[in-house]
């Protein structure tokens, strides 16, 4: 018997293609019931994320499989064989377990060890075993897939520091300042990566948020859909007493924030750090801030080049990841074999058994 | 029947105020100083904007910073305690309080200035972070001084 996956991903259609392609929730279980019986396959499972439309099956092995599966895609979605058959991907065998290895380890995502395909790949495979689609093959495979990724999580550094503008920015935050729910934030200006890191930090649980702009309705606008307080543009300064951080998105044209501003204020503030985040361009505070005992200046620049470094940091551990891989698809290769051995196998082993017997 | 000898027991008292005292202050201390150290690696860090894997797995800046604090919160009225018991007890075994400027003595009453000016400075809101942490640092390098470096 063989293990086949065929699919396609983000690397090989755009989404146009995967989304004509891909199974929403409600009908999964139902598919996956379909694609087997459709298909006289043993074992099938449908994995459909955004990102990625993927069929696993166990089939007999010497008979073509493939054009049944694709030819179900095009039927089950109302699609042409045409319009994707040369964007899938074929593997077998041990390729197919590492495959499924790596998906569900966020290796092939497309932020490298993000997390959230493990979930995805459970869903999966609990939808196709309510569709009564997987069998002891299967079950076994998934089962293992789900506990490679969990043991290259903890055992590799894949899935460590943030990967976007916005999670480095709250990470750091908590690098200073420990918890963020009895803190204070304050938003200079209203531009949209502003905006977007706000609602992150709400949704971080911040205590409350302040929102300043030199025109009051505007601030006043943002402020509404943050659920936070306005403050007028010209008082401001005095505020940051209060404020462990500080997000400047203003389309200022000089500096709003001088060193001497936060200096004169860190007496104040009882020399409580405090995290300041330029996000405009030109930046709207004075680089000198940074060398302010306990307060901390981060322009865009920085963060980036953070996002980057973590980046290449997940990517050095793709070494020891598919060394786990390797060890995880041998056992279970060694299991397969024993299990369903195959046909040249099992008559040799007769033989010699009966030669034994003699 | 030999006499009880009152006086003994008093000496052996203050010694052991002095001694179970400093040891928790010591200890109290050497906490306050490592997370002192952690604190200005991390600091480092993030003024530089050098965010590696070590980085990750420290704690926040104002955990080591609570901690730092809390522990010379300890350590302080221990080391005070300590500081008086050691008289009265080398009074009555020496017969005098002061020993001179290379006893432990001196040693001791200068790291308990020290730390009563970082818990001032700290208090009064004129320093705090990085340069409690540096002071702290430092008044660790006097407890050493104190151990190793003056006449018992």
């Amino acid at each position: 018997m063989d293990l086949i996956v065929i699919g396609i991903n983000h690397k090989t259609a755009p989404v146009e293609i995967r989304e004509k392609l891909s199974f929403s929730p409600k009908e999964i279980i139902e598919a996956n019931r379909l694609l087997k019986e459709s298909v006289f396959l043993k074992e099938s499972l449908i994995l459909s994320t955004c990102n990625r439309v993927e069929i696993y099956a166990l089939c007999d092995r010497g008979k073509d499989y493939l054009s049944g599966i694709k030819s179900f895609l095009g039927r089950y979605h109302g699609l042409g064989l045409s319009e994707y058959e040369e964007r899938m991907y074929v593997r077998e065998g041990r390729e197919a377990v590492e495959h499924l290895f790596s998906v569900a380890a966020g290796l092939d995502s497309m932020v490298i060890g993000e997390m959230e395909i493990s979930g995805q790949v459970k869903k999966a495979y609990q939808d196709a075993r309510q569709g009564l689609s997987t069998g002891k093959v299967l079950n076994r495979l998934f089962e293992k897939a789900l506990n490679t990724a969990k043991k290259i999580r903890t055992k590799t550094f894949i899935g460590q520091g943030a990967v976007s503008v916005s999670s480095v920015a709250v990470r750091l935050a908590e690098k200073i300042l420990g918890r963020l729910d009895d803190k204070t934030v304050l938003i200079i200006g209203t531009g949209a990566v502003g905006e977007q890191l706000l609602l992150y930090l709400r949704k971080n649980d911040v205590k409350s948020i302040l929102v300043t702009n030199r025109t009051l309705e505007k601030a006043q606008g943002l402020a509404d859909t943050a659920r936070a307080t306005a403050v007028a543009f010209e008082n401001f300064l005095d505020r940051l007493v209060d404020v462990d951080i500080v997000i400047a998105s203003a389309g200022a044209p000089h500096h709003i924030i001088h060193k001497n501003d936060i200096a004169s204020l860190m007496p104040r503030r009882k020399q409580q750090p405090l995290f300041i985040i330029d996000l405009a361009v030109p930046r709207d505070v004075d680089a000198g801030v940074n060398t302010v005992d306990n307060a901390y200046l981060y322009d865009i620049d920085d963060l980036k080049r953070i996002v980057d470094e973590n980046m290449s940091l997940r990517k050095n551990e793709l070494g020891d990841c598919s060394r786990i891989i390797g060890n995880a698809a041998d056992i279970f290769m060694g299991w397969m074999a024993k299990e369903n051995p195959a046909p040249s196998y099992r008559r040799r082993t007769a033989e010699e058994g009966v030669k034994g017997e003699m | 029947m030999p006499e009880f000898n009152f006086h003994i027991l008093h000496q052996a008292i203050y010694l052991k105020i002095h001694s179970i005292t400093i040891h928790i202050g010591y200890i109290a201390f050497f906490a306050a100083s490592l997370a002192a150290s952690l604190y200005i690696i991390q600091d480092n860090a993030l003024k530089n904007k050098m965010i590696g894997v070590i980085f990750s797995r420290l704690p926040s800046l104002s955990f080591l910073d609570k901690l730092n604090y809390r522990s010379i919160c300890l350590g302080f009225p221990m080391l005070t305690i300590s500081v008086i018991s050691g008289l009265i007890w080398a009074k009555n075994v020496y017969g005098i309080y002061w020993r001179g400027y290379n006893s432990r003595h001196f040693y001791s009453l200068i790291l308990w200035l020290i730390y009563a000016l970082i818990l001032h400075v700290r208090l009064s809101a004129r320093l705090g972070g990085r340069k409690v942490a540096l002071l702290s640092i430092a008044a660790f390098f006097v407890i050493i001084l104190t151990l190793f470096g003056a006449c018992p």
